[in-house]
């Protein structure tokens, strides 16, 4: 008998009792697919955390201060703060900058058509998908690249000054005072890219401005120094000493910390999870041992048959054993896609766009977990079934 | 070739232990078609597991070609009944969830034997026990007949040193007895294969070449047919 003929043997046996086979397979499949469920999130937020901090080769961390006026328009960092900080952080701070802001610019004294109004900018590098264009045209990339001075409207905005959105199409708007023409109206969404009232080439915005104001300032830590801990010192120093102080506060967003915190818990949900599904790998496991003991005792007739046509007592053994290991391994395959998929839509709904990673040793776990569970509970059955006595069989 | 001396059989019922056999002695040889008869009880089944190599659990000698089985590993044992005996039994002892083709090669898939040669052998003897074409059938499809004629391809498909039948027409009307025991004497005398065959109809008895009779776990008789 060659193993192609045990695996066909085997599968034949399960298929004679689908109902049975598969009703002992679901607590395997369930085992499996939690914890691949759990690990698969965790090899997730352990991935987003080496992406997003990676360190450069030079062992600099990049951190972020931001601004929040009181006032929409008011711009908190100033050219004597950037100075200063550097002076003050001389050994801890490669590099003070502004970042450019480039999502969600207050704007004021914008004039629309008759109006003044103030509005939020968004700055556009690449083109909008045309799918949110409402009227008109879309920015193309030429438009972006060649300081082209024009604009796009979100349509609700361009309802409040023209009673229809599309009339504002071709007018003008001024925007410190540079005057763009409005090319297309775009359907704004919340909490997307496209959530502000204007888009504009980036480029353009920021042609020929000197740069002495922003709300985010970019700092570059020097090799050797706690990230976040000099990031926290310069925010102290800031309200100490920062020029606009009063006009409204400093904050530092330890996304590194979020992060490590939310890994900790991972890491303590993949034990916990992990512990209930050995209670239900073994549970599922003495299912499969009951299955295969009943097996045995009905396919009596059988093993007599196959030991009296020269089937050895191995030949026995690994018919039944491969019959175990075939259920639990495809109750683990099944449990290590269904993981996978669980793991996946868990992704799409909590925050940090962390994405579900599976791995190939993530597989092989589900699979070698599988087969042990096959292996170690199938095998009391099988010897069972080899050491019957023929002649009791036969009678 | 088979070659029995004194061989006493006893079994374990409850706490006492039952002597079944009773110093056997018997010589079989090569080509013979032999028959055993016998009351319900009397240990016809024992005797033919014993030579057939079924049941070492004995005392008294077996010598099969010249060779005395008695000390024999288990392995060798096993490899000595797959290589020369087939049985056909009773109630045909077939698999069910296995095509009649299948059922067939049996014996040849746990030789070893290459899946094309398996299946050419497999047509062969299905053609030879008259089911030419059933390859693909299942045996609760086929009749008592049928399955009986399946169960005897099975055991001749390895081309056994000699056929063991445990009352092969006991489940079977006259008629269809009749056939069966045709198919087994054809078998002897075309292919010389030796054949023993338990039976208590007398009918079928008296076509044997030679005729043990065993009454109570001691051979009585051992006569020439007619
Ligand atoms: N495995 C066994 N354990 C105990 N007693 C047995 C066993 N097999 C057969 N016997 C007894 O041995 C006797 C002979 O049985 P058997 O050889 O089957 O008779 P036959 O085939 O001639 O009808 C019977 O009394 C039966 O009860
Ligand atoms: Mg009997």
């Amino acid at each position: 008998m060659n193993y192609s003929d045990l695996f066909k043997v085997a599968f034949k046996s399960l298929l004679a009792n689908k109902r049975r086979s598969l009703l002992t397979m679901i607590g395997i499949v369930i085992g499996i697919a939690s914890v691949i469920t759990i690990i698969a999130l965790g090899n997730g937020v352990k991935q987003k955390m080496i992406s997003e901090f990676k360190t450069s080769n030079s062992g600099e961390q990049t951190t972020q201060i931001t601004f929040s006026g009181k006032e929409d328009s008011t711009q908190g960092f100033t050219t004597s703060d950037i100075a200063k900080i550097k002076q003050q952080f001389s050994k801890q701070l490669t590099q003070v900058k502004f970042k450019k802001d480039s999502s969600d610019i207050s704007v004021s004294d914008v004039s629309v058509g008759n109006a003044t109004l103030s509005g939020t900018v968004t700055l556009l590098k690449k083109p909008m998908p045309n799918s949110k264009l409402k009227y008109g045209h879309n920015l193309t990339q030429s438009d972006l690249d060649l300081n082209q001075k024009v604009i796009l409207l979100s349509s609700d905005y361009a309802k409040k000054i023209y009673k229809y959105s599309q009339n504002a199409i071709g007018t003008a708007v001024i925007i410190n005072g540079i005057s763009y023409k409005v090319k297309g109206i775009y359907k704004s969404e919340s909490y997307t890219k496209y959530s502000a009232n204007f888009l504009v080439s980036k480029k353009t915005y920021y042609a020929g401005k000197k740069m002495d104001q922003s709300n985010t300032l970019k700092l570059t830590v020097a090799k050797g120094n706690g990230a976040s801990s000099v990031t926290k010192k310069v925010v102290k120093y800031l309200k100490k000493h920062g020029e606009n102080r009063h006009l409204g506060s400093y904050s530092y967003f330890d996304e590194g910390a979020i992060l490590k915190s939310i890994s900790t818990i991972m890491d303590v949900l993949t034990y916990f999870i992990s512990a209930i599904a050995g209670i239900s790998l073994f549970i599922a496991g003495i299912g499969v041992m009951n299955m295969m003991y009943i097996s045995v005792s009905e396919r009596t007739q059988e093993i007599g048959i196959r030991l009296a046509v020269g089937a050895t007592q191995k030949n026995i053994l690994w018919q039944f054993l491969l019959e175990a290991v075939m259920l639990t391994v495809s109750g683990g395959i099944t449990g290590f896609l269904i993981g996978w998929g669980i793991s996946s839509v868990i992704s799409l709904a909590i925050p940090y766009h962390i994405h579900a990673v599976v791995t190939f040793s993530n597989f092989l776990l589900a699979f070698g977990v599988s087969s042990a569970v096959g292996i170690i509970f199938g095998i009391l059955p099988a010897t069972q079934a080899s050491k019957r006595n023929l002649i009791d069989i036969l009678r | 070739m088979i070659s029995l001396k004194n061989i006493n059989k006893y079994y374990k019922q409850g706490e006492q232990e039952v002597h079944i056999l009773h110093d056997i002695t018997l010589d079989i040889q090569q080509g013979e078609f032999v028959g055993i008869m016998g009351q319900s009880g009397s240990g016809k089944s024992t005797l033919i597991n014993i030579i057939g190599f079924l049941d070492r659990e004995y005392k008294g000698d077996y010598v099969f070609k010249e060779d005395n089985i008695v000390h024999y590993t288990n392995k060798k044992f096993t490899y000595l009944r797959n290589k020369n005996v087939g049985f056909v039994f009773q109630n045909f002892k077939l698999i069910n969830n296995l095509s009649v083709a299948e059922n067939v090669a049996l014996p040849l898939m746990y030789a070893g034997v290459k899946k094309k040669e398996v299946t050419q052998r497999v047509s062969e003897v299905l053609e030879k026990v008259g089911l030419g074409g059933y390859e693909k059938s299942i045996p609760s499809q086929l009749s008592g007949g049928q399955q009986q004629r399946v169960s005897i391809a099975r055991a001749i498909v390895g081309n056994p040193t000699f056929l063991i039948a445990d009352e092969p027409t006991g489940a079977l009307d006259s008629q269809t007895s009749a056939e069966i025991m045709a198919l087994f004497k054809q078998l002897n005398t075309l292919n010389h294969t030796t054949i023993i065959i338990v039976t208590h109809d007398p009918n079928v008895g008296k076509q044997m070449d030679r005729l043990l009779t065993i009454l109570d776990g001691r051979l009585i008789s051992d006569t020439e047919g007619e």
